[in-house]
């Protein structure tokens, strides 16, 4: 919500829904979704259905049609029809569209990110209707519309409207505008009877006047005085309508976008929301909890692989410091700088033992068995002592290297320089290693690889999912 | 408002038109008869647009005169009760003014103009709010709303109101 979250803020939802609550109640509390001669038996009565609706439309933003409907207890059909009337009242937004799996799943994402995450599992493929107040929209509508009340009883009270009369003071014969052409004379400005050629005077006031009585006359007077009442009524009942319109007309008005904008923003928000701070605040604004989304995935794996990597260096620091024990060494092989020192050093300590190690290792069976357990001893021993050595020397090389001096000899380069090649080489072909490295190399990418194929499996079983439901669901189609 | 439509006429047409061009006679003829011509039923004939049909023509006894049946397309006009029309001011009284919109004559009664615009009589008396910004006299142009109608059969008569939102004067040809 990093981005609705500011205007969230800013926008106080509240007195906007007490206005929509006000308008349900004033001017679609007795709507019925019953035609007239149907609407016989009182079960079947069911006025205030509208305000019920525009009700549960101010506790959320867009929603599913359908999902309203399972909400609210009612038949799709029967939830439409109120919805249509709302939409020819300029009340909400709407929004097809022919649901893919990813737009139904979008949907879901940003339902839980906005209401209390009661995202529905389920995912239809037919075409969907979405709704939602426009509150901008309502605020203008409501206020036209007491505009236009208003202004009809006051223009009926001051006839503003009709036509004008006019009577001749002499004959009594009486005339009105449409009568106009004929009475206008060339000779001054006024109408001129066309019986006595009396100018005539304007019939008005007439009604309030007290001494017409005859009976025409006091329909007219009753009518007035009932539209002078149904005026006063007016004033009074949607008196605490027009103080809500007052009192919102200065407020920044919650608009929520179109319906792809919309879901769009819910869904980042659920994403940035879920993984960065659970506890924010912002997500408790306007009342609307949230869960975070299982799009999680990504950060993840990348934590995973930084451990993985630390194992790698450590545990590959030993792997590439693996000497070839003298036994296997002969002449004539490929040795590396490393191996080869070793060799020389081995050599200083115990050039007999060396020897006798590769004549063992090559013609075991055609020396005696005692000598070949002497040799066998003394092999261990000088082995043993070797590697001793060789593990000192390695420490002293890594305290060197992390005391940061990189010119450390010939050997810690290589040794580092083989270390990295190892660990990529490795990594980039994780599937076919040796055996023995396994143990080790393996970690980071089987933790990584996992994740992924958690993603993976969401993906597929989502996309079954809904090719499944593609089939079945045929009851939502626009009708 | 205009209306596209499609009426019909017996046309007595004289001997003497009878020939190669009895067509094209009673066509022209037909249209001096009817343009401009106003019926309470379907309003001002603007326009003969087409010819559909012309039926055998049927001659009378007597006279030699022959009456062919004719369909032919027409625009009309026909002002109603709620519709908002542009007129040109044409004259004004004390009573209040008399506008024209095409064929249609319109009056608009002195209590049908804003309270705020008075009477000023003289060479070209007028409607004028009390700071002169506002001027209604002959040649003006306005946009009113019709409030009633008198259908005759030959003839229509409007009343009309100018006070109303987005009403009045939309131009001063004197003034410019
Ligand atoms: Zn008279």
């Amino acid at each position: 919500m990093e981005k609705s979250g500011p205007v969230q803020k800013a926008v106080v939802l509240q007195p906007f829904v007490k206005l929509v609550r006000l308008v349900a109640r004033a001017f679609y509390d007795d709507y019925t979704t019953k035609s007239d001669n149907q609407q016989k038996s009182a079960r079947s009565d069911n006025r205030g259905i509208a305000a019920v609706v525009l009700d549960a439309l101010a506790r959320r933003q867009w929603v599913r049609e359908e999902d309203l409907a399972k909400d609210l207890q009612l038949h799709a059909k029967q939830l439409r029809k109120i919805i249509r009337l709302f939409e020819e009242e300029k009340l909400i937004m709407r929004d097809h569209r022919k649901e893919t799996a990813k737009g139904a799943k979008m949907y879901s994402a940003a339902v839980a990110a906005t209401t209390d995450g009661r995202a529905e599992d389920k995912v239809k493929l037919h075409t969907h209707s979405y709704c939602c107040l426009d509150y901008a929209q309502i605020c203008d509508v409501v206020r036209f519309r007491l505009h236009r009340m208003k202004k009809r009883l006051k223009d009926e009270l001051e006839d503003k409207n009709t036509v004008q009369e006019y009577g001749c003071p002499n004959c009594q014969r009486k005339y009105n505008a449409l009568d106009a052409l004929r009475l206008i004379s060339m000779v001054d400005d006024s109408f001129h009877c066309e019986n006595c050629n009396g100018e005539l005077v304007v019939e008005c006031n007439k009604l309030t006047s007290e001494e017409v009585v005859d009976g025409d006359d006091n329909a007219r007077r009753r009518r007035r005085e009932n539209l002078k009442n149904m005026l006063q009524k007016l004033e009074v009942q949607m008196k605490p309508l027009m103080d809500q319109l007052n009192r919102v007309k200065d407020l920044p008005i919650p608009e929520f976008g179109s319906f792809l904008a919309w879901e769009a923003r819910a869904a980042m928000a659920a994403r940035e929301n879920g993984d960065l701070n659970p506890n924010d605040p912002l997500r408790s604004q306007g009342g609307y909890g949230s869960t975070p989304m299982p799009f999680l995935g990504e950060t993840k794996v990348e934590v995973n692989l930084g451990d993985g990597n630390e194992d790698v260096k450590s545990k590959g620091g030993d792997s590439s410091l693996k000497v070839l024990p003298p036994w296997m060494i002969k002449e004539g092989m490929n040795l590396t700088e490393e191996q080869r020192g070793e060799m020389r050093q081995e050599a200083k300590v115990d050039g007999g033992a060396g020897a006798a190690a590769k004549l063992s290792d090559d013609k075991k069976s055609a020396i005696g068995n005692g000598d070949e357990k002497d040799l066998k001893d003394e092999y261990l021993k000088a082995y043993y002592a070797e590697l001793m050595k060789q593990q000192e020397l390695a420490a002293r090389r890594n305290q060197q290297e992390s005391a940061g001096e990189p010119t450390s000899g010939i050997q810690s380069g290589t040794v580092y320089s083989g270390r990295q090649v190892s660990m990529k080489a490795k990594r980039e072909e994780d599937e076919d290693e040796d055996e023995e490295e396994v143990e080790w190399e393996e970690k980071a990418p089987v933790t990584a690889n996992g994740n992924y194929k958690v993603d993976l499996n969401v993906e597929a079983e989502a996309s079954g999912g809904e090719e499944e439901e593609e089939e079945d669901d045929v009851d939502w189609e626009e009708g | 408002m205009f209306f596209h439509i499609v009426l019909e006429r017996n046309m007595q047409l004289h001997p003497r038109f009878f020939g190669r061009n009895l067509k094209e006679n009673l066509v022209s003829k037909l249209m001096k008869d009817v343009e401009g011509t106003c019926s309470g039923r379907h309003g001002f004939v603007v326009a003969i647009t087409g010819i559909d049909t012309i039926g055998k023509g049927l001659i009378r006894d007597g006279t030699g005169f022959v009456t062919f049946p004719v369909k032919y397309q027409c625009v009309v006009f026909r002002p109603f009760k709620g519709e908002i029309l542009e007129a040109v001011v044409t004259l004004v009284n004390k009573m209040g003014f008399f506008a024209e919109a095409g064929p249609v004559q319109i009056f608009v009664s002195k209590h049908l103009i804003p309270d705020d615009m008075e009477f000023q009589a003289g060479d070209m008396p007028n409607y004028t709010t009390s700071d002169g910004s506002v001027k209604i006299q002959k040649e003006c142009e306005v946009r009113l709303k019709i409030i009633g109608t008198r259908v005759d059969a030959t003839a229509i008569f409007c009343v009309g109101t100018i006070k109303d939102d987005f009403l009045g004067v939309i131009n001063d040809p004197a003034a410019a």
